[in-house]
């Protein structure tokens, strides 16, 4: 029996110890889906970087889900040194927490975001429908795919570039923006809850006519697929700025302040620029932008959430994707 | 006394399972705990082994007080109902159990097990399972595998009730047998007061919790000490009021009795009738083939009577009318049992001298 | 099928038995054989160098090392629960005994992903125990030990529930033996009760660990994704599935496939075993 009961206590110590906080040379880069790729090449880069300027080793553990999911689970306690999320909004709930000095968003250039993206329209090879802005896809008989604004962060970019396109169109009448955001989303086939399942519906279940998607995945959806699609860039879209942060409370009680700081500059350097670039996000450095001149259609007009349309995040929610909110209010209308 | 109880009480909730229980055992005694369901008799065995503690009271085993012991330091031996045999242990490892907790020597071990499966007569069961075997050989391993660790007091919980009928008979002979060959003390307990009789030195009958008397089987028998003692003991037809028959006018109307069979002569149509001024009429209203003797079922003036009869003779049916001789009874007075005589006999001078 | 009508009356209908026999062996194969079938095939459709290379990879090897210490730390602290759940349920009679065992069975009733918020809730950040926690470095959510908690809640009824009827119906009469030759707690546990429950114990572990080994919700809620530390098999999977990596993803859980025969495979010979030992023992 003692033999049992040393076993058992063997195991419960092997189980807590894997627990405790070591203070080890590791940081910890908690993200948004998308950027898997990105951050598998980045984090070798900056490991060479680092070691190349310190003599140290250092590893980098990352952690990838959706953008509010993982701002949540920060808030929680998963210990992340720094975040790169997708929405500003994400990082000031962590602020909020008290886990984000205020001001943050000024510690890094560009407001924080080393790289953005925007939304485009990914369509079937030759695009049989012609659709080629935003207005065609309002039109009888086009099959929208796209995620459900409700529940993906991503999808949200969809509406509100839609909504700023026919702001333009109609010159604000809100009354003929209402209806065409309306027209648009009635022609949605399906309402995946994710931009990845979007995606699989519209690449593998083939699905729908057109994809509202993220410009990097689009890319990657293209690179992946072997011809069967194309990039159809709007004449006007919305800017994603996906910021990064230091998370103020981990890094000064782990000690990991001078590699996490240095880890988010390095995301500016040329060699992360291009890196960002490779992986189909724009750079935020305009000189390296140019050199993906054949990739991105840079003479897109690119909308901000901050400009008074919107309001900045916040007030973008309140308005339009609470219950209740402006999106209930169309889509219910069918 | 090697065992003695002493004013031992015992309550489950609201019911009182044991009142005032006092009695003592002799060494080597062979005792049976005997009484209706109900009575008291498997808690008071349960006490002495210790697996129930008494509310209030002492209980001696070998002069020591062993109400504080646990069941394995009283030096006891229990065989239990269903015999609780360890399935999953052969034969041999059920009877050594009880050594090997104790840390005995394997040799000393085999030497016992072997010793005791030669005495119940299972030389080669040891490596079989209790599931190979009938109820009477699993009867004897737990016979066995109690007495192992040599306990100077052998208890037993209705050890023939799982067994049936043709088998209890020859087991009940073995057992007695045995436990007179070894000496033990042992008590067991029963609701078949046939299985007392037949075994027992010493019965000690239980009702309601009480005990009613304790003694050997004959003793209980002639002399029941009280009224419940003399119903359960022995065949006994209940009277309400013995002053009903003839010779016993002389008692206090109303006094309750019983009539065992042996009190009764009955004499058939064309027998020669002792004491004619004593006999009474009855009515035969059932005749029964009892083995070796006829019973009657006689209705005396509304009294229902239970009679033998001899096969030798022409046996009386049903309906006919017959004389019965009362010549002696059970009269219940205060809770005490007393001898009462036909009152008549003594006076007569006729009849024969027939001894009663 | 020899005999298909053996047991049948006479002069009753053969197509009800063939018609439930069909409808079995339709549900088994959509349901069971089919997505199996797909699995396997998916994942050697790229080849064996792909195969190879997704189940070899880093962080699916820690994904396996992890889901195999949830799920051993899972079998053995049940075990350890449900046999003492089991015996004090069967051989005391005390108050609250109908709520330990409604108790027992409530991670049956409540989601995977509720019983992962509620660990959240209570270890993590904005909990009152944190400051406890963090005063001394331990780390439970969004680390290993959370993972097994949340692997052990999942698992907790299976022991208990195998074991506590095969505790029931055999009764006592055989410990108070063996409690009257003076045999203490932990023998009487293993050379009297043990035996008994011996096959009901084992299959329940293997159902024990069928469940931890495929646990996704709970331990997806209380993980923290940190890919190489707190991703579990099933969690590693659906990352590779979200990054396109279809081959790879069903390579990997073909690793969790692999794990399911096996202890189906262990399931069955438990059962002819016992069945084995039963026909033995005629009780």
């Amino acid at each position: 029996m003692n033999k049992i009961r040393g076993l058992f206590i063997m195991l419960t110590a092997f189980a807590l110890s894997s627990g405790f906080a070591f203070a080890a040379d590791e940081i910890t880069n908690v993200s948004y889906d998308p950027t898997r790729e990105f951050y598998e090449q980045y984090n070798a880069a900056f490991k060479k970087h680092w070691k190349g300027k310190t003599g140290k080793d250092i590893g980098i553990v990352q952690s990838h889900g959706g953008s509010g999911r993982q701002a949540r689970a920060v808030i929680e306690g998963n210990q992340a040194d720094v975040v790169t999320l997708a929405l500003a909004y994400d990082i000031s709930a962590i602020e909020k927490a008290g886990l984000i000095k205020p001001g943050w968003q000024s510690e890094f250039p560009k407001n924080s975001a080393p790289y953005t993206s925007t939304i485009v329209f990914l369509v079937r090879k030759g695009n049989p429908k012609s659709l080629k802005d935003w207005g065609d896809l309002a039109k009888e008989g086009v099959g929208i795919i796209t995620p459900n604004p409700k529940t993906s962060g991503g999808a949200r970019w969809n509406y509100l570039a839609a909504w700023a396109w026919a702001d333009k169109r109609y010159n604000g009448d809100e009354k003929k923006i209402r209806e065409f955001v309306a027209k648009l989303f009635g022609n949605v086939l399906v309402l995946d809850t994710g931009a990845r399942g979007s995606t699989n519906t519209f690449v593998r279940n083939k699905q729908g006519d057109v994809l509202l998607a993220w410009e990097n995945e689009a890319h990657l959806a293209i690179a992946e697929s072997r011809g069967e699609f194309e990039i159809a860039t709007p004449s006007l879209s919305i800017l994603a700025e996906p910021p990064v942060a230091i998370i103020d409370a981990v890094v000064d009680k782990r000690g990991s302040r001078e590699v996490a700081t240095e880890y988010l500059n390095y995301l500016y350097s040329d060699e992360a620029q291009r890196l960002a670039g490779k992986n189909y996000y724009r750079p935020s450095n305009a000189g390296i932008a140019k050199e993906f001149a054949s990739v991105f259609d840079l003479s897109l007009k690119l909308v901000n959430i901050d400009d008074p349309l919107f309001g900045g995040w916040e007030k973008a929610q309140r308005l339009h994707f609470i219950d209740g909110g402006v999106f209930d209010q169309l889509y219910a209308k069918k | 006394m090697y065992i003695e109880l002493r004013d031992i009480n015992k309550s489950f909730g609201d019911f009182q399972a044991s009142r005032s229980v006092s009695f003592g055992i002799a060494r080597g005694t062979l005792a049976a705990l005997l009484g209706p369901s109900g009575s008291g008799k498997t808690t008071i065995l349960r006490m002495i082994a210790g697996l129930e503690t008494p509310d209030s009271g002492d209980i001696f085993i070998n002069a020591r007080r062993v109400n504080d012991l646990a069941p394995s330091v009283r030096g006891i031996g229990f065989v239990f109902q269903n015999y609780a045999l360890f399935r999953y242990m052969t034969v041999f490892d059920n009877i050594a159990f009880g050594l090997r907790v104790k840390k005995e020597k394997a040799a000393a071990i085999r030497a016992r097990v072997e010793e005791l499966l030669e005495l119940i007569g299972l030389e080669d069961f040891g490596k079989r399972h209790p599931a190979q075997l009938s109820g009477g050989q699993k009867q004897r391993v737990a016979f066995a595998r109690a007495l192992a660790p040599n306990p100077g007091l052998l208890l037993l919980d209705e050890p023939f009730a799982a067994i049936d009928a043709k088998v209890r008979r020859e087991l009940r002979v073995w057992l007695r047998d045995m436990i007179r060959r070894l000496g033990i003390t042992s008590i067991f307990v029963t609701h078949d007061q046939d299985e007392a009789i037949e075994v027992a030195d010493e019965i000690i009958v239980t009702n309601k919790g009480r005990v009613e008397q304790l003694g050997a089987p004959p003793d209980l028998y002639r002399e029941p000490a009280t009224p419940f003692v003399a119903d359960f003991i022995g065949e006994s037809a209940p009277v309400e009021n013995i002053a009903a028959f003839r010779g016993f006018e002389a008692n206090v109307q109303g006094t309750p009795g019983a009539v065992r069979p042996e009190f009764l002569k009955v004499f058939a149509v064309g027998d020669v009738i002792q004491y004619p001024n004593s006999v009474e009429d009855a009515v035969v209203d059932d005749v029964a083939f009892r083995g070796a003797w006829l019973e009657l079922g006689l209705v005396l003036r509304g009294i229902r009577l239970t009679a033998r009869y001899s096969l030798e003779k022409q046996p009386p049916r049903i309906g006919d009318f017959v004389k019965v001789l009362v010549y002696r009874l059970y009269a219940f007075e205060d809770g005490k049992v007393s001898l009462r005589r036909n009152a008549e006999l003594n006076a007569s001078r006729h009849g024969y001298s027939y001894s009663i | 099928m020899s005999g298909k009508g053996k047991n049948a009356p006479r002069g009753a209908s053969l197509w009800v038995p063939r018609l439930f026999i069909g409808i079995s062996a339709l549900f088994a194969a959509v349901m069971l054989i089919l997505p199996l079938a797909v699995v396997l095939t998916e994942a050697f459709s790229s080849g064996l160098q792909v195969f190879l290379r997704a189940v070899s990879d880093i962080y699916a090897r820690k994904a396996l090392f992890l889901t195999l210490e949830a799920t051993a730390a899972s079998v053995f602290l049940n075990t350890v629960f449900g046999l003492a759940a089991a015996w004090v349920v069967t051989r005391y009679s005390f108050a609250g005994k109908g709520v330990l065992t409604t108790l027992i069975d409530i991670p049956f009733a409540v989601s995977p992903v509720i019983a992962g918020m509620i660990f959240i809730l209570t270890f993590g950040r904005l909990s009152w125990l944190h400051p406890v926690l963090e005063e001394h470095g331990i780390r439970i959510v969004f680390a290993t030990p959370g993972i097994i908690l949340a692997t052990v809640f999942v698992t907790i009824p299976f022991v208990a529930r195998e074991v506590i009827p095969v505790l029931e119906a055999r009764g006592t009469d055989e410990e108070q033996a063996a409690v009257l030759m003076g045999a203490g707690f932990f023998t009487i546990f293993r050379r009297v009760t043990f035996p008994h429950i011996r096959w009901a114990l084992l299959y329940s572990v293997i159902l024990c660990a069928a469940r931890a080994m495929g646990e996704f919700g709970a331990v997806s809620v209380v993980s923290g994704h940190l890919r190489g530390k707190t991703n579990t098999l099933p969690l590693h999977v659906e990352i590779l599935y979200s990054e396109y990596q279809f081959t790879a993803a069903f390579a990997v859980s073909s690793l969790l496939v692999a794990g399911a025969v096996i202890i189906l495979t262990a399931r069955n010979i438990v059962e002819f075993a016992a069945r084995k030992e039963d026909s033995l023992n005629v009780h």
